[in-house]
């Protein structure tokens, strides 16, 4: 099987010598290969660039003269991690950088959806606009926090293209049942310095740090076809409940219980149908407008009884 | 190497439907999800129902396993709530039927002498009647759909559905019917209630019926595997 396996990508490291005029030896590539994966136990995908990386030395061919075959694909097809592609994208939105080592990261994005982007700073390249559009050419999925997103590195190229590009509209409306509110809803702290979430009072970033409170919801609105992962903020709570920060922290004191909070926001939120209107993130649909669905049943019943008559 | 999974979408279906699956399908990878194959050809992991939950009892007492039927009307869902689903467990104790709910619930298939399909519910939530109207049109909405689609036959998991079961088109037709029939009754005027009550009678009678359809002992199934989550 994995004997198999190097055979494969022996051929395709020789391939892609062959393709810009190189001929190396498949035995030599295939020893280390071997070596590599079976001895070391290197993952496939850096056993190959460490052999190219070899070659194009021995070699002493530039990088740049080795074609690149990295499959087009949209952003929709990239669910597995470790994957050489290539793909036709506009910067939707550039991130500030918390790393030094990251030298940009974002949000791109095809007709098919938007997904994360890394641009290392020692891949060295020149810097991408927001809303202008891009080939990037042999960049490596990853996945991250369970989200996968694509990793700009040194053998990845990033050229401006010609070509308009439409996303799907970020803004979208969505009739659907409340099905699921996750554990760290409610109550929450935040902490001072990032406004991250923190838990048990410490910050994943900062450590124990003081922190303010906040109310979030982070749940899940399902209207049969589609599942939309959903933030509401304060106020679409307040909206929705009456309940806001203050009137929560009543609720906090009176049971001595900051979950106390959750429970009541579940007994009147979980399983009804809501209406809502929200900007369509990375991974969360951002509501701005939500509100408990109000439709004239009746007259929707009529009209599929109809149906089933006609 | 972990492969990103979509989470799966919360089907809505009558428990006629839902009642008469018992193709199980799955993929041969490792932890790939369960998927029910129904009758009309909809392929579901997960569902989201809304109904009036009849009973709740123990199985087995200190067994931690409740079990429970939720009515809509077209028939009758049996679920299991355990200890593994800590969320709908805790809601569950609180009720006291009879009572509306919303339930979004995993779908469990048991392969005994009979195969058959159940609920497992992750949450369970009290809701008031507009819910339940709007979930019942919702769902006339995508039985037809799935009606339609039927007819037309060119979808690979009808195909396959055609093969395993045989399906009378207009008994799920019918049962689309009965279910938003008995949601207009709800907006008749006062003077006709005389006539509401009747109905309401008969339709007591189809539970009780499908009530004897769902004996069995359930003491001899070991159902903690079936509990877990995925």
């Amino acid at each position: 099987m994995i004997e198999e396996r190097i055979k494969e990508l022996t051929q395709q490291i020789v391939q892609r010598f062959k393709d810009s005029g190189y001929d190396v030896n498949a035995k030599e590539v295939e020893k280390r290969l071997k070596l590599l994966i079976l001895e070391f136990k290197v993952p496939e995908s850096e056993a190959k660039r460490t052999i190219t990386n070899y070659l194009l030395k021995e070699l002493d061919i530039p990088r740049e003269s080795l074609i690149t075959e990295s499959e087009l694909v949209k952003v929709a097809d990239i669910t597995k991690p470790n994957q050489w592609v290539s793909l036709k994208v506009k910067v939707v939105q550039l991130w500030d950088s918390n790393s030094p080592s990251i030298s940009q990261v974002g949000l791109v994005g095809d007709e098919t959806g938007t997904i994360k982007f890394v641009i290392w700073a020692k891949a060295d390249k020149d810097p991408v606009e927001e809303g202008k559009c891009y080939l990037f050419k042999n960049v490596v999925t990853d996945s991250f926090a369970g989200r996968m997103q694509i990793n700009v590195n040194k053998n990845s190229e990033i050229s401006e293209i010609d070509e308009e590009i439409t996303l799907p509209p970020r803004e979208i409306e969505v009739v659907g049942a409340l099905i699921s509110i996750q554990q760290n809803s409610g109550l929450i702290r935040r902490c001072k310095t990032c406004n991250r979430v923190m838990s048990k009072g410490v910050c994943p970033i900062h450590g124990k740090v003081e922190g303010y409170d906040d109310l979030r919801i982070k749940g899940v609105i399902d209207d049969g076809e589609n599942v939309y992962e959903v933030v509401l903020n304060e106020q679409n709570i307040k909206n929705l409940t009456g309940i806001g920060l203050k009137e929560a922290k009543e609720i906090a004191e009176e049971f001595l219980d900051r979950t106390a909070v959750l429970a009541e926001l579940k007994k009147r939120l979980l399983g009804k149908y809501f209406k809502l209107v929200g900007d369509r993130g990375e991974r969360y649909l951002i509501v701005k407008n939500i509100e408990f669905l109000r439709i004239d049943v009746k007259k929707e019943v009529e009209k599929l009884i109809n149906s089933l008559e006609a | 190497m972990t492969t990103f999974r979509r989470r799966e979408v919360a089907r809505r279906i009558f428990a006629t439907e839902f009642n008469k699956a018992t193709h199980k399908l799955q993929d041969d990878e490792e932890r790939s999800p369960v998927y029910v194959l129904t009758p009309l050809g909809l392929r579901c992991n997960r569902v989201f129902v809304v109904g009036a939950l009849l009973e709740k009892e123990e199985v087995r007492p200190d067994s931690g396993i409740w079990r429970i039927r939720v009515s809509d009307p077209t028939g009758v869902f049996l679920g299991f709530v355990g200890r593994y689903q800590p969320e709908a467990l805790e809601s569950l104790l609180e009720i006291e039927p009879p009572e509306l709910v919303a339930i979004a619930a995993k779908v469990r298939v048991f392969e005994g002498d009979r195969t058959m399909v159940f609920l497992r519910p992750e949450n369970i939530a009290v809701v008031t009647s507009d819910v339940r109207d709007y979930w019942v049109v919702e769902t006339a909405k995508a039985t037809i759909g799935r009606i339609e689609n039927f007819e037309k036959g060119d979808d690979d998991d009808v195909k396959l559905a055609r093969q395993i079961y045989s399906v009378d088109l207009n008994e799920y037709r019918n049962a689309v019917k009965q279910a938003l029939l008995t949601i207009m009754e709800s907006f008749v005027e006062p003077e006709e209630i005389e006539e509401e009550i009747e109905e309401e009678e008969t339709e007591e009678e189809e539970i009780e019926d499908l009530d004897l359809e769902f004996e069995f002992e359930e003491e001899e199934w070991d159902l903690s595997d079936l509990l877990k989550e995925e």
